[in-house]
């Protein structure tokens, strides 16, 4: 089916699916299908935040102070956020925009797909602070193969995914031969890639940043690199919105609370789609084995940070129907609370209180007398 | 109420979230944002009622509740995961 920006014919969205119903015309929030995307969006916005407002410049001297292994590990992280951002900023718009047939959700998209591309921006001015020229940096994320290894992961479904609705939109349902190779293209075939793509995207959100945010917290409680960590927090706060959205649509698939068919294709890739969160929390073990490999850092070693990823992993995949895979019971790193609190949260210096309850509150009630001094 | 066949009182005047309770009672119960969006201090409810001061946005199952942002309006029953 050809996409189109706006659909002319008129449409009912409270019947369309959030995915592969018609595309959506106007772009309308006062009725929702599924108002929790409508809450998510008012809730992110609420986080809003400029990378420039937090001060990195102390970080510079400290950077200094720190070992060869602690730099390995420090610009390593950067790098692979870096990855993990690049990602993010684009893929849900290009693989989700052209399939979604619900307002609530194609804005709950974008405006997630914005956040992303502040935190890509953030590690620009981090790194700018740090070296003189970070082209260096950047540069190695693209040949770095143990970044590559993750990315293969990390875009291919969102790939697949892009390619097949490129044939559907364009060639219909079918066999489609492209560059000689054939392609099966049906309603089935395609939702099948959007469920794994969607489990993908939700396991990057879920675990694959928190062995590098152990990391920064863990330098910030040695009052180390500390505008750094100031902006990690704002960026895993984002990070716990996003996650939490990709877990409705998993949910609301599941439950049969959306597209029936998505039901009997969650209930048919569930193996599939527990692997690939068990891939993603491997991916992270491993990471945590590259980053020590010169050294560990003072507070973390790689031990305990499998551990944290595999705690985080259990109550992540609980919350999706995956069951708790991993022994472990408590937090092997409580401190972690601290930094993964709204409540600690300061954009500003100078901001005494949460952010997110600073940003867009206007009173709109204006009392009568407000007027009295005007002459219409 | 009762946390895993444990018992606890919570006092009405209690202005505290649950969360913040049973934190003051030593149960271990995992959080992060304690806001409501983020899932994490997800519990089970076996039995009870609770009443939320902040919307809970993050995905919580019918017999599930988020303790960061709600209190018992009755005797509870609930299972820590
Ligand atoms: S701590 Fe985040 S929802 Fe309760
Ligand atoms: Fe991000
Ligand atoms: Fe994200």
């Amino acid at each position: 089916m050809k996409y189109t920006t706006f659909n002319q014919e008129s449409n009912d969205t409270m019947k369309e699916p959030m995915f592969f119903g018609s595309p959506v015309n106007v772009a309308r929030y006062d009725q929702q299908k599924h108002p929790i995307f409508e809450k998510l969006i008012e809730k992110q916005i609420s986080f809003f935040w400029r990378p420039e407002e937090v001060d990195v410049s102390k970080d510079r001297m400290d950077f200094q102070k720190l070992s060869d292994a602690e730099r390995h590990i420090f610009t390593s992280n950067l790098k692979y956020q870096t990855l993990l951002d690049s990602v993010q900023g684009r893929s849900p718009n290009i693989a989700f925009l052209p399939i979604i047939s619900i307002p609530e959700l194609e804005t709950w998209v974008e405006t997630w797909s914005f956040f992303e591309t502040i935190h890509s921006r953030s590690y620009t001015h981090i790194l700018r602070n740090l070296f003189t020229d970070p082209s260096e940096i950047f540069d190695d994320i693209v040949v770095n193969e143990e970044i590559a290894k993750r990315a293969t992961d990390i875009s291919k479904y969102y790939d697949d995914l892009i390619f097949a609705t490129q044939l559907w939109q364009t060639k219909g349902e079918g066999e489609h031969v492209v560059d000689g190779e054939t392609h099966l293209i049906t309603m089935r075939e395609l939702k099948k890639k959007l469920y794994l793509c969607m489990n993908s995207v939700n396991a990057l959100e879920a675990i694959r940043f928190y062995v590098s945010f152990a990391c920064t917290f863990a330098f910030a409680e040695r009052e180390l690199m500390e505008g750094n960590s100031k902006i990690i927090r704002l960026i895993a706060r984002d990070e716990n919105i996003h996650l939490t959205s990709t877990q409705h649509v998993l949910n609301l698939w599941a439950k049969g609370k959306d597209d029936p068919e998505m039901a009997e294709i969650a209930a048919e890739c569930h193996e599939e789609a527990k692997a690939i969160f068990l891939k993603a929390v491997q991916q992270e073990k491993e990471w945590a084995h590259y980053l020590f490999k010169n050294g560990s850092m003072l507070g973390l070693n790689e031990e305990i940070l499998c551990q944290y990823v595999e705690y985080i992993a259990n109550h992540r995949m609980a919350a999706i129907g995956m069951g708790q895979p991993f022994e472990i019971k408590s937090n092997p790193l409580p401190w972690m609370n601290n930094y993964l609190n709204s409540d600690n949260v300061q954009v500003a210096p100078q901001e005494t209180e949460i952010s997110s309850y600073l940003v867009g509150q206007i009173d709109s009630e204006v009392a009568s007398d407000d007027f009295e001094a005007f002459e219409l | 109420m009762r946390v895993d066949g444990l018992h606890s009182v919570f006092s009405e005047s209690d202005d505290k979230s649950l969360l913040e309770h049973l934190e003051s009672n030593n149960i271990e119960v995992h959080y992060h944002c304690r806001e409501g969006y983020c899932g994490a201090c997800r519990t089970k409810l076996n039995e009870g009622n609770v009443d939320y001061h902040i919307d809970p946005l993050a995905f919580i199952d019918d017999d599930e509740i988020l303790p960061c942002c709600c209190k018992p309006t009755s005797d509870i029953d609930i299972t820590l995961y």
